[in-house]
């Protein structure tokens, strides 16, 4: 394949979209999901199984090694310069979002892709966070010239994860609002995307500034704290700096405990709902408010933004509301502790939810967009046409590799096997909350409708089609 | 007595919600996509718009993909995915006819205007 020599400015970053799963694959997801649930609540266990991790250290140099000095300062310097060819490709290389190796780069390589790395081999986006190993060089410079550590403002607790799920609201806003452009998938431009990388690093740099590198990776940096949601759900954990295995999906279970943590998982799960509903299930209303504000004078753009802001808030406001009301639910169960303490002791069963979310949202996308980032992007980051680094760079996608049946079978096995998880944990959650066998069963009637509701709009979403 | 209850409500709540996506769902497939199969489709371009809207076009795999664009425009039409890309130029013609080998959704746009004219749609 050649290189088109004209690339204009409204080209979307994905040439394909996935078509809607056939009606018969939808009503078998329900059907499995219905009947699976009904399973679920009457093979229950009664001993909470997940609360206790388990977690035993690997004993090999290797594995200590992987979280040793060298291998952090190693990968930090990767973060940086990956970072660094990100933000100067964005500003420096072509405006075609599908040639430049920022969008790919940032939207569905560590967007997408940190999610399954963490799932699988833990928290690795860690190591690998550009503004944590800046910050932890600028704090060893500091401490080696005034000879004493830096000194910082003790993090407010209540704040907790709060600044995460805002920061991952705004990302996502970022790439689905503002750069709308007839609802593709990145629609934003590779200039503004480095702006705003830059603006976020000046934020999150100054932010460890104040409180700490560490304590602001910790629950206040977006990215730290998403991709570390997802960590949880694995078997590799890290404790006092030493790699360990642990059961899986046992971590959740100690995660939410921080104030807005909730937020952080509706947050995610929301806005994948709302990124795959833009060009299905939502694209009418969508497109009547837009029409509403156009013929009130406002300008297309800002018609449109606003119209796709207000849905997104409609998608946080629904999975946020659906959740509460499960909590609601199980508050009146006699024996229930206070709706405080429901609302953060079940949040950690959304996880795999958010997760399945993901997959079956992104995973054509991400198989596909990989081949451009290992082929051209590589080569040619800057979209110029003037560089073939590795020799790739008239490589191409091939569509081919997945089929529309393989992409089906994966969307509706992830949200499946995402809700029988998310029922387990929250099964699990019970029998330790509530003393009582039969009531803590009895609470779970509205955790599995929650459940059942996320993963059938989850499969509603994927049957609409997008015309 | 009590638990029953309960079980039994969250049960037709269920199949009331599967039911009910299950219509809506119904009524979405059957609209949006039009005949192709009566000869060649045409789409036709003034002041660099499809008069009508976005074309919608489906096909199986292993179909032939035929559709020919009028424009009183110049530009140059790309199928993207299969990324096919031929000149038109402003009164002229240009007919397309490629196998249906990758399944999916894909747009073809006027390149230069950036104005999708046809949504293809390839079922397996």
């Amino acid at each position: 394949m050649s290189l088109p020599s004209f690339l204009p400015l409204a080209h979307a970053l994905v040439a394909r979209k996935d078509l809607p799963i056939p009606i018969w694959l939808f009503a078998w997801g329900a059907s499995i999901v219905l009947i699976v649930s009904f399973f679920a609540l009457s093979a229950s266990w009664r001993e909470p199984r997940f609360e206790d991790e388990r977690w035993r250290p690997l004993g090999g140099g290797l594995w200590r090694a992987l979280t040793g000095r060298v291998a952090q300062a190693i990968c930090g310097l990767i973060g940086v310069f990956l970072l660094a060819l990100s933000v100067y490709a964005g500003l420096h290389g072509t405006e075609a979002p599908d040639r430049n190796f920022a969008l790919t780069f940032i939207f569905v390589t560590v967007w997408l892709g940190f999610p399954v790395f963490s799932v699988l081999f833990g928290d690795v986006f860690r190591p690998f966070n550009p503004w944590r190993a800046i910050g932890r060089l600028t704090g060893a410079a500091f401490a080696a010239v005034a000879g004493q550590r830096p000194v910082h403002l003790s993090y407010p607790e209540r704040l907790g994860r709060w600044p995460a799920a805002a920061g991952l609201v705004a990302f996502v806003w970022l790439e689905v609002v503002y750069g709308a452009n007839g609802g593709v998938a990145v629609g934003l431009s590779p200039h503004p995307a480095a702006v705003a990388a830059l603006v976020y690093s000046a934020y999150t740099l100054a932010m460890m500034a104040l409180f700490g590198t560490e304590r602001w990776c910790q629950t206040g940096e977006t990215f730290s704290v998403y991709f570390g949601m997802f960590s949880q759900l694995g078997s590799f954990g890290v404790r006092d700096g030493r790699l360990g295995l642990r059961r899986p999906f046992s971590a959740t279970t100690s995660w939410a405990s921080v104030p807005g943590s909730a937020a952080v998982v509706i947050a995610s799960i929301a806005t994948t709902s709302f990124d795959g509903a833009q060009e299905g299930a939502l694209k009418g209303a969508i497109r009547s408010s837009f029409d509403w504000f156009a013929d009130r004078g406002l300008a297309l753009t800002t018609s449109l933004r606003l119209a796709d802001t207000i849905f997104l808030a409609v998608c946080l406001a629904g999975v946020a509301l659906v959740y509460l009301a499960g909590v609601r639910g199980m508050a009146s169960v006699p024996g229930a502790p206070s709706r405080a303490r429901l609302r953060v002791a079940f949040a950690h069963t959304l996880i795999p939810i958010a997760f399945a979310y993901l997959l079956a949202h992104y995973f054509s996308l991400f198989v596909f967009q990989e081949q451009a980032q290992f082929t051209y992007l590589l080569s040619d980051p800057l979209g110029t046409a003037t560089t073939d680094l590795f020799g790739t760079a008239s490589g191409g996608i091939d569509f081919q590799v997945l089929s529309a049946n393989a992409i089906w079978y994966v969307q509706v096995g992830a949200l499946v096997i995402g809700h029988v998880l998310g029922l387990v944990l929250a099964h699990d959650r019970a029998t330790s909350l509530w003393g009582d066998y039969r009531q803590a069963a009895r609470s779970q009637y509205w955790m599995l409708a929650v459940m059942v509701a996320f993963t059938c709009f989850g499969l509603y979403l994927l049957s609409v089609a997008n015309g | 007595m009590n638990s029953n209850f309960a079980r039994a409500l969250v049960g037709v709540a269920a199949i009331v919600i599967a039911a009910v996506l299950l219509v809506v769902l119904k009524d979405d497939g059957g609209g949006g996509t039009e005949a192709t199969t009566k000869g060649v489709p045409t789409i036709v371009v003034q002041n660099g718009k499809p008069v009508g809207g976005i074309r919608q076009l489906a096909y199986e795999k292993g179909d032939q993909i035929r559709f020919k664009v009028e424009s009183d425009v110049s530009d140059e039409v790309h199928v993207h995915g299969y990324d096919v890309m031929k000149d038109v130029k402003a009164g002229g013609s240009v007919s397309f006819d490629f196998p249906a080998t990758i399944e999916g959704v894909f747009e073809a746009e006027l390149e230069d205007r950036g104005e999708q004219i046809v949504e293809l749609t390839v079922n397996p």
